[in-house]
């Protein structure tokens, strides 16, 4: 049974519609990407599991039930758009959003201390929020979202903001929370970071989900049948077999060939080793970005042409 | 309801907790007393600070001259036998000692006309100060004139000032009624309520978009209902207010004992003071006759009422601002939607202005039910006494108005918090609240 079990949720506004039918299921203790090209309706679909706003059709399930506003004690929310009150005190900005999480003030305390400790910032206790720095501004704000240890977190966006020092922190502490059993819902354009920490992903565009797996599932689907060879003389290409496509200097990974449709990989490389001096080989698979694009663009074409 | 009070709790100590919070308790009765102070300086420093002014008089008829003595402010100079062309030599003659040339000619007992010459000003103090003196002195010299004895005396027993006093019949007996007293109440009132819910009002807004402009709204809402925090706004500003106002109830208690031991005005409301004393003291009876006034409104059901319009308009027009501030991203453009707000208000002020001079008339009657006056209209009628029904039907309206209102800011709220960009115009919150 998934942990949160979103079942064709639908939202309309005054002429559009912003979720169109989608469903998504996110397992217990995984870290889940949910992406999207801007407008996808990811902003959306996120606001109603947080309760924000009520979706006009369909449900969410929270650990196999219905949820209901008192499940918002459950979960840990950064929204993409995100700010503090700038005159108050640190501690007393953690303590709040805590205790409106339903936290007493005792634990409040406790959980506000031990993180501070935990992002050095302890002697900004009692400084004003207006007095940070924007990085230490972004770890309170982080602070704030965990402090209440919620079982199902979601981010959207996290990474913007942070320099890559600390960026690496908060990935960090990400996966140490996935470890300690959370949930992790992370919404982001930030490609690299996906294949970086997520398991599962669901991608959105116009309202619907067009793609969803595991991030390997979903990359050996998508895989162009391209093998990158490394040979110690040049390849020739091989019209019944495959095409030499221009290399990619990024990589630096020796001779990009694609295979032709029918050809298989066993064949391909015994024929190349009859023939060159063959050193190595790898299967190259797509990235998640290109995979983004492709299928985001690919679906603009359809609708083009519908 | 844990959240709420949580809410409550951070929105009034955010404001009071404030500089400009302290500053402001503290500064406005200061700031009132100097605008209360300004004049009666300005006044003094005119009456001492400025020489004395030398006026020659011309006075053809030889009779009149002497009745104007010399003040702190002008000294006036007798010339004789001079006409108009040499007034004006003498005046270039001074060289600017004298500082206007009075010149009462031959014929002013048939005419009436005394003319003042001058390269300066002449102002109106001096006009004034001349059309008096004359006015008495000549007007006493025709009574003289017409040589009928006692003339004088009859002329100023002739003289009535008459005092209409009115007097309520009611339960406890005959009773002076107030309409003096009455009406500062009813203007004090109503200025209070309109004071309170224009300047609280606005800082709910403030504060609905600074969350906005902060962004920290969503990480709020994302643990509370968007109701609850609108709720906890408009009460936390609400007691905020409240706190305010008791200040300075105190203060301007404190003040008033010192100012009444200093006076001897506490004295005053004691002890029937005789006829004799009070004709000898004329603004001690005045002063007697206000205290009288005062003491006999029936302050209970004004006060109940009052606490009552006071919520409800507050809740109303506070709500209103809540849902309004939602809609915009920053304060400045807050006025397309404020402006008609805050007409009303001034239109509902203005009526109670009006309404004061007639606080029965259809025009109180209508005003001081419609939900949107009424908070401020009701305060001048209440002193004056108000027919039950009329009291009910304006309250129950003003609640559920109120109700109604805060329930459609609730739903403007929760979509405008989240709207972004695009500026929001009416049509849009009509589209939210659908």
């Amino acid at each position: 049974m998934p942990y949160l079990d979103i079942n064709n949720v639908v939202k309309r506004y005054e002429g559009h519609t912003a979720l169109d039918g989608v469903s998504m299921q996110v397992e217990q203790g995984c870290i889940y990407g949910l992406l999207g090209p801007n407008g996808a309706g990811k902003s959306t679909l996120i606001r109603i599991i947080n309760r924000i706003i009520a979706a006009d059709a369909g449900s969410v399930t929270l650990n196999g039930k219905e949820m209901t506003d008192d499940d918002i004690a459950h979960i840990g929310y950064l929204p993409e758009e995100r700010g503090l009150y700038k005159k108050m005190k640190v501690g007393d900005h953690i303590v709040y959003l805590g205790r409106l999480k339903g936290m007493t003030k005792a634990d409040a305390v406790a959980s506000m201390h031990w993180w501070l400790d935990r992002f050095d910032l302890k002697e900004w206790e009692n400084k004003k929020v207006e007095n940070l720095s924007k990085g230490m501004q972004q770890k309170v704000q982080f602070i704030g979202t965990v402090i209440h240890r919620p079982p199902l977190l979601i981010f959207d966006e996290p990474f913007s903001g942070f320099d890559p020092v600390n960026a690496e922190q908060l990935k960090t502490e990400i996966l140490a929370l996935r470890d300690q059993g959370s949930t992790i819902l992370f919404s982001t354009h930030n490609m690299a970071s996906v294949e970086e920490v997520c398991q599962q992903i669901t991608l959105l565009n116009h309202a619907k989900v067009v793609l969803t797996g595991s991030v390997d599932e979903v990359k050996q689907h998508h895989k162009k049948n391209i093998i990158a060879v490394q040979t110690a003389d040049t390849i020739e290409p091989n019209p019944e077999l495959f095409t030499i496509l221009p290399p990619d200097p990024a990589k630096r990974q020796g001779t990009l060939i694609k295979l032709d449709p029918g050809v298989n990989v066993r064949d391909a490389i015994s024929w190349l080793n009859e023939h060159y001096r063959l050193t190595g080989f790898t299967e190259v698979l797509p990235s998640m970005n290109e995979i983004f694009i492709e299928t985001v663009k690919s679906q603009k074409t359809v609708e083009n042409n519908e | 309801m844990n959240k709420l009070r949580l809410i409550i709790a951070r929105e009034y100590m955010s404001i009071v907790g404030r500089k400009s919070f302290i500053i402001m308790t503290l500064g406005m009765p200061l700031l009132f007393l100097l605008i209360a102070a300004v004049p009666v300086g300005l006044a003094y420093l005119n009456d001492k600070g400025s020489d004395v002014q030398q006026i020659a008089v011309i006075d053809e008829t030889g009779r009149y001259a002497a009745a104007l003595h010399s003040d702190d402010m002008y000294s006036f100079v007798a010339l004789k036998g001079d006409t108009v062309t040499n007034a004006r030599e003498f005046y270039d003659k001074a060289n600017g000692s004298i500082g206007a040339v009075v010149i009462i000619p031959r014929d002013v007992d048939s005419t009436g006309v005394v003319n003042i010459y001058s390269e300066g000003t002449i102002t109106p103090s001096l006009v004034s100060t001349i059309r008096n003196t004359l006015n008495d002195t000549i007007e006493n010299a025709h009574l003289a004139a017409m040589g009928i004895p006692n003339l004088q005396e009859m002329v100023e027993k002739a003289h009535v000032d008459i005092d209409v006093r009115s007097i309520k019949w009611s339960e406890a007996g005959e009773q002076e009624s107030s309409t003096d007293a009455a009406m500062g109440l009813g203007f004090l009132l109503s200025f209070i309520t309109y004071m309170f819910v224009l300047m609280y009002g606005a800082m709910i807004m403030n504060s609905v978009i600074e969350e906005k402009t902060n962004r920290i709204v969503e990480v709020v809402v994302s643990s509370c209902r968007p109701f609850q925090l609108m709720l906890g706004k408009i009460i936390g500003v609400g007691l905020v207010g409240l706190t305010q106002m008791a200040i300075w109830i105190v203060l301007l208690g404190i003040v008033g004992t010192v100012a009444g031991s200093m006076f001897g005005i506490g004295s005053m409301s004691t002890g029937t003071v005789p006829p004799e004393a009070m004709a000898a003291a004329q603004d001690s009876g005045f002063m007697q006759d206000v205290m009288k006034q005062i003491l006999s409104i029936n302050y209970l059901p004004i006060i109940l009422n009052f606490v009552l319009y006071f919520i409800g308009g507050y809740l109303l027009y506070s709500a209103l601002f809540a849902g309004l501030g939602s809609a915009v991203d920053q304060a400045s453009d807050a006025s397309q939607f404020t402006t008609p707000v805050i007409l009303i208000m001034l239109i509902a002020f203005y009526a109670g202005i009006a309404c004061a001079e007639n606080p029965m008339g259809p025009m109180a009657v209508w005003c001081s039910i419609i939900p949107f006056t009424s908070p401020v209209v009701m305060m001048v009628r209440l002193p004056f006494g108000v027919p039950t029904w009329q009291l009910v039907l304006s309250i129950v309206l003003l609640f559920a108005t109120a109700l109604a209102i805060t329930w459609l800011a609730a739903r403007i709220y929760r979509r405008g918090i989240l709207h972004y960009g695009q500026k929001a115009s009416f049509k849009d919150l009509f589209k939210w609240i659908k």
